[in-house]
């Protein structure tokens, strides 16, 4: 094998980011704005944030110079700058940033400061899902992280599993189970035999403690949401 | 090679003790060579149920400290021949376990050719009780048949599933064994206690037994005896069968249902 092959692995990574959604280039204006928000400037540990320069009259011409030292010393550290005009790419690129279009369209509600968390980087490839085959008993908590999660043993009451994905249980489901844990609302959840004390997908959840209606109880279902509902439907009618 | 078997529930009060004395004392009456180890440290128990309290010198802290040899700990069973106790400590606490020194006192009793090694743990999922599944081959899992014990035996397959030494090494996984105790058919029947296949199909653990509720545990353990020794009663026939069972013979599954109440005793209470 060369050392060419060996110098170096590209494996896939996400990170989750913070974006920094700039309204104004006005180097005073912004000082106010971040000292009021963040103190007065100094060593503030950096983290990685996306800048999002949409919003800005005139993004390209911009003095990034300026800027990044700024607010780097308030501990935002820009990695990547964010536009929908690809020209700002060669921008991006002469600061040393990597450049992302925005795919959104322009948003609506500018009074954000923060955006939600998103990824620069792209897509990762597809993490291969979790498969757990022994029974998971009152106490135990399994996460599949990124993925789906299988389940081809009991999930007992009191045990907990959670996926960033879909989960699949192929037997009965006696406690929790949470999917889509970090975010994703198209998560689901199927079931071979229906009795969980908890669903929750993205983040809305159902605790159950009245009877399911006998379509769905202990027998093969599937969890989802619709309209930011949790709905539950027996599978294969 | 010596098998380590551990007598576990999560709950407390459901039969371990009672469940230990009679199982290892079984194993003996079948001539195998059996020590059970009482691990409930501070809340010894078993050398009472075994009738030896007034016999216990050293106990298995002073061996885990090295301040008493293994053979000054055993105290030999006064109803069978190839029975060993070793009590627990009363006035120290868990905290006088270590791994190393319960590994230590297991490998010796190994080695000085003992077939059987029956743990009997502490209720809890503490150190105790950890400590006492840690080594183990196989597991008596003692369930009475009613939701909060069946929960917490839930758990501790759980913890043996994952924190035994089997689970760490990745081997072959600890055997499981349900044991049903206290069970009163008259009472599954009305409905106020879970039957065995409800057991069963919550836990999904092959069942090895199911002990009947009687008062004779009761007059067992206070008179010291261990309940598999009073022929006769429903009792001491169904951890018989425990034993055959656990030895790889084929029982069927005894004291299920209810006994037939008469006219007479139905009319004049009994």
């Amino acid at each position: 094998m060369s050392s060419a092959v060996t110098a170096f692995d590209i494996k896939s990574a996400s990170l989750d980011l913070l974006a920094l959604i700039l309204r104004t280039d006005n180097p005073e204006e912004l000082t106010t704005a971040l000292e009021a928000r963040f103190g007065p400037a100094g060593d503030a540990p950096a983290e990685a944030f996306l800048l999002d320069v949409e919003a800005l009259a005139a993004a390209a011409d911009a003095d990034y110079g300026r800027l990044l030292p700024m607010l780097s010393r308030h501990g935002i550290r820009a990695v990547a700058l964010r536009h929908p005009d690809s020209s700002m790419a060669e921008v991006a690129s002469r600061y040393g940033l990597a450049y992302v279009r925005s795919s959104t369209p322009p948003r609506q509600n500018l009074s954000e400061a923060v955006s939600k968390p998103v990824e620069v980087a792209p897509a990762p490839a597809p993490v291969a899902a979790m498969i757990i085959d022994r029974p998971v008993r009152a106490g135990q908590q399994i996460y599949a992280r990124g993925g789906d999660l299988i389940v081809l043993a009991m999930v007992s009451a009191g045990a907990e599993v959670i996926a960033d994905g879909n989960i699949h249980i192929y037997a009965p489901l006696r406690g929790r189970a949470l999917a889509g844990a970090r975010g994703n609302t198209a998560a689901r959840i199927f079931v071979r035999s229906m009795e969980a004390e908890l669903v929750s997908i993205a983040g809305v959840y159902r605790t159950i403690e009245q009877a399911l209606p006998e379509s769905i109880k202990g027998k093969p279902t599937q969890i989802y949401l619709e309209n930011e509902r949790l709905v539950m439907t027996a599978l294969g009618e | 090679m010596a098998k380590i078997i551990v007598v576990t529930s999560g709950k407390g009060g459901v039969g371990k003790t009672t469940t230990s004395a009679s199982f290892a004392s079984g194993l003996a009456l079948r001539g195998h060579k059996t020590v059970v180890i009482d691990f409930d440290v501070g809340l010894r128990n078993l050398d009472l149920i075994m009738g030896c309290e007034r016999r216990v010198v050293y106990d298995l802290i002073n061996v885990v400290n090295g301040e008493a040899s293994l053979n000054q700990a055993l105290i030999k069973d006064k109803n069978c021949d190839n029975l060993y106790i070793i009590p627990a400590s009363q006035t120290r606490d868990k905290d006088a376990l270590s791994q190393e020194g319960v590994e230590k006192v297991l490998k010796e009793l190994a080695d000085s050719g003992f077939e059987f090694i029956v743990c009997d743990s502490p209720a809890g999922i503490e150190k105790g009780a950890l400590l006492a599944l840690y080594f183990a081959d196989e597991a008596l899992i003692v369930t009475n048949p009613e939701v909060s014990s069946v929960r917490d035996s839930d758990r501790i397959l759980g913890i043996l599933a994952s924190k035994s030494r089997r689970a760490e090494l990745g081997g072959d996984p600890v055997k499981e064994h349900l044991l049903i105790t206290r069970y009163s058919p008259a009472r599954v029947d009305k409905g106020e206690m879970l039957s065995v296949d409800d057991v069963k199909e919550i836990l999904r653990v092959p069942l090895i037994g199911v002990i009947p509720e009687s008062q004779t545990v009761l007059q067992a353990s206070n008179s010291g005896t261990p309940a598999i020794h009073l022929k006769g009663s429903d009792v001491a026939e169904a951890y018989s069968d425990v034993i055959s069972r656990f030895l790889g013979e084929d029982r069927p599954m005894r004291f299920l249902d209810a006994p037939k109440v008469g006219l007479l005793k139905r009319l004049f209470g009994g």
